[in-house]
């Protein structure tokens, strides 16, 4: 009997540890309740109403959850597929996401626009930005007991911050729980009326499907434009296609998917000349804006803004600058660009070269006489961009002006960071004033930011700038023995771009820090 | 600051930026997104804006980073978080070649 017993207790646990094994070889996908209930309420506790403990009282990006679960992953031992991942993240995305205005002002963090210089008060930059962006905090809602966790998990998983810079100062924890806790509970709370509203009124994700004509601006190669080709391929997902081409007349051709979150965050994955390329755009009214950029190096990215076909909007003008006193071609991009073009004062149409309800090139010719400034343009009723016409360039700027590259590979697993930069010209208007004309070409160099980068020679080690693009690749990361101190391949530079107008040559002068790599990188820094 | 007494180059600039406040302006400028303007050396940037006062090779001392979890953010933290990083590379000076990156991203 005793044996008996013994055996079909074995077999009994043999079967168990048999569906365990299996399980994870089960290609039946789960869905997001399923997932919750069997994989996160192993610690986190039900609340009634499928509310779970924590989970339940937080709202973010899908961005900010997947790096709660990636953190549950690597502090919490959490198994789970990539694809049990992917479809919680859509879930708590699309439940317990941000509203369109709620991202307002902090986008630059989803689309890893990384040398931003963030604007936040001094208390919340020395609190929260010190260590990570500001943006990682305000792409976040709580309400008062889950800001005060996040500072507890911070505390007690880096104990050390106390002591740190801008920190031991002060009385941190006291400061983080009187001051920073309600201030971060009043201006991130959970609950709001933005959310609300959106939930009610998201649109469709079919309203995706379609053509869109877009404009990119890709700093170091130029303008480009083109139509992107968007098919339905499951709930929220879709096929995606990219046609066009930059100014040069070099393609911009690609395939590859796209997700839609919260009702606008839209995520593709491209591959364009065999390069990943990530989008992170947010889709409001027939028109689709933000970021697209290598995935594996996310400097290397374009501006890009798309319309609708079937909307009627004006979306750019490439190149948007023209000389007094001389003719040049300007490609017009939009939807349903019908009518006449007007480039406004001083500023005649001398051809119509092509014109689609997509694309409209013209041949302008700007009077002698015609006023420096920006000028207001139209196509029939279509207004919203801006052509600039000028007599001379009175300043160049390095943008951006204060900028961040990180050494890498080297054998090391890091990416090497590179600098990417624009020229932009500035005159002067009748008014005095000034005004942007707009990215020119230029001829770029780097030189020492100061005496010590000059003694230290960051010039030699730092990297290379290319002296037509204004692409700068840093140096190899490691210790370098031919430095002083093996120091490695850092540098504090002044980036130097000079713009020729009409033989007269104009410079600027930016700043870039070289620095050293990052091994802890998540999508929100 | 006085009870202590610079005793090198470095110290002594500090000091010198201390006292005339410009420490303050130095961290605005250094908030750009995702990098860390905890000047004690700093990361990326020193307290003076540039590089040249931060501990560099870094690879000489990183584990006096990692180890303290000083610039979590971007330096794996070996205290509570990912406490074997460096069970491939236990001299950082010869083996950070085989330091990893550690979100774990979609395979």
């Amino acid at each position: 009997m005793k044996r008996t017993l013994r055996l079909s207790m074995t077999s009994g646990l043999l079967a168990v540890a048999a569906c365990l094994a299996l399980h994870p070889e089960q290609s039946q996908a789960r869905d997001a309740q399923t997932i919750l209930k069997e994989t996160c309420q192993g610690c986190h506790t039900p609340e009634g109403e499928n509310a779970l403990s924590r989970i339940s009282h937080q709202r973010k990006t899908p961005e900010g959850w997947l790096m709660s679960i990636a953190r549950m992953q690597t502090m919490h031992n959490l198994q789970i597929s990539d694809e049990d991942r992917r479809t919680v993240v859509k879930y708590l995305a699309d439940t317990q996401g941000l509203a369109p205005s709620e991202t307002d002002g902090v986008r630059y963090a989803l689309e890893r626009r990384l040398n931003t210089v963030e604007q936040f008060d001094d208390q919340t930059k020395q609190m929260c930005g010190r260590c990570h962006s500001g943006a990682r905090v305000a792409l976040q809602r709580r309400p008062a007991q889950e800001w005060e966790r996040l500072v507890n998990f911070h505390l007690g998983q880096w104990p050390s911050l106390e002591y740190q810079a801008l920190a031991r100062d002060r009385d941190w924890f006291d400061i983080a729980r009187k001051d920073m806790v309600p201030l971060l509970a009043k201006r991130y709370p959970l609950d709001t009326q933005a959310w609300k509203d959106w939930q009610k009124n998201m649109p469709k994700a079919e309203a995706m499907v379609g053509q869109w004509s877009f404009s990119g601006h890709m700093p170091g190669k130029g303008e480009l434009g083109g139509i992107m080709t968007v098919s339905a391929n499951g709930t929220d997902q879709f096929k995606v296609a990219v046609d066009g081409q930059y100014a040069d007349g070099s393609p911009f051709k690609g395939e590859g998917s796209a997700i839609l979150y919260s009702g606008y965050e839209w995520r593709g994955n491209v591959t364009v000349d065999g390069v990943n390329m990530r989008q992170v755009f947010a889709a409001k009214g027939g028109e689709l804006k933000g970021r697209m950029f290598d995935k594996a190096h996310d400097e290397r990215g374009l501006d890009f803004v798309a319309a609708k076909q079937g909307t009627k909007q004006l979306l750019a003008v490439q190149p948007g600058y023209l000389k007094a006193g001389s003719e040049g071609e300007v490609t017009l991009i939009g939807s349903g660009l019908e009518g006449k073009p007007s480039f406004g004062k001083g500023v005649e149409v001398v051809e119509v070269l092509e014109q689609t309800p997509e694309r409209l090139r013209v041949k302008l010719k700007a009077a002698a006489d015609a006023a420096p400034g920006v000028r207001a343009v139209s196509v029939g009723a279509l207004k919203g961009v801006n052509l600039a016409v000028y007599r001379d360039i009175a300043e160049v700027k390095v943008v951006p002006a204060f900028s961040v590259a990180r050494i890498g590979e080297g054998g090391g697993s890091t990416p090497k960071v590179q600098g990417r930069f624009d020229a932009e010209a500035w005159g002067k208007g009748t008014d005095g004033k000034p005004y942007r004309i707009g990215v020119f070409p230029a001829q770029w160099k780097v030189e020492a930011f100061d005496e010590r980068a000059k003694e230290d020679e960051d010039v030699k080690y730092a990297g290379t700038m290319q002296a037509d693009s204004g692409v700068f690749t840093p140096g190899d990361a490691g210790p370098n023995p031919q430095r002083k101190m093996s120091t490695n391949n850092a540098g504090n530079l002044k980036v130097i771009a000079a713009v020729d107008d009409a033989g007269k040559s104009h410079t600027g002068e930016g700043q870039m820090i070289v620095t050293v790599q990052r091994w802890n990188n998540p999508p929100i820094p | 600051m006085k009870h202590l007494k610079p005793i090198n180059n470095k110290a002594l600039k500090l000091e010198q930026a201390a006292d005339e406040n410009r420490i303050e302006e130095v961290v605005a400028m250094n908030s750009v997104a995702g990098c860390a303007s905890t000047t004690d050396p700093g990361w990326e940037i020193d307290a003076f804006g540039g590089v040249s006062s931060l501990c560099q090779p870094m690879e000489a001392d990183l584990y006096g980073c990692s180890d303290p979890c000083w610039w979590p953010a971007q330096v794996p933290d070996m205290m509570s978080t990912y406490p074997d990083w460096n069970k491939d590379a236990q001299a950082s000076n010869d083996s950070w070649r085989n330091l990893g990156t550690v979100f774990p991203d979609d395979k």
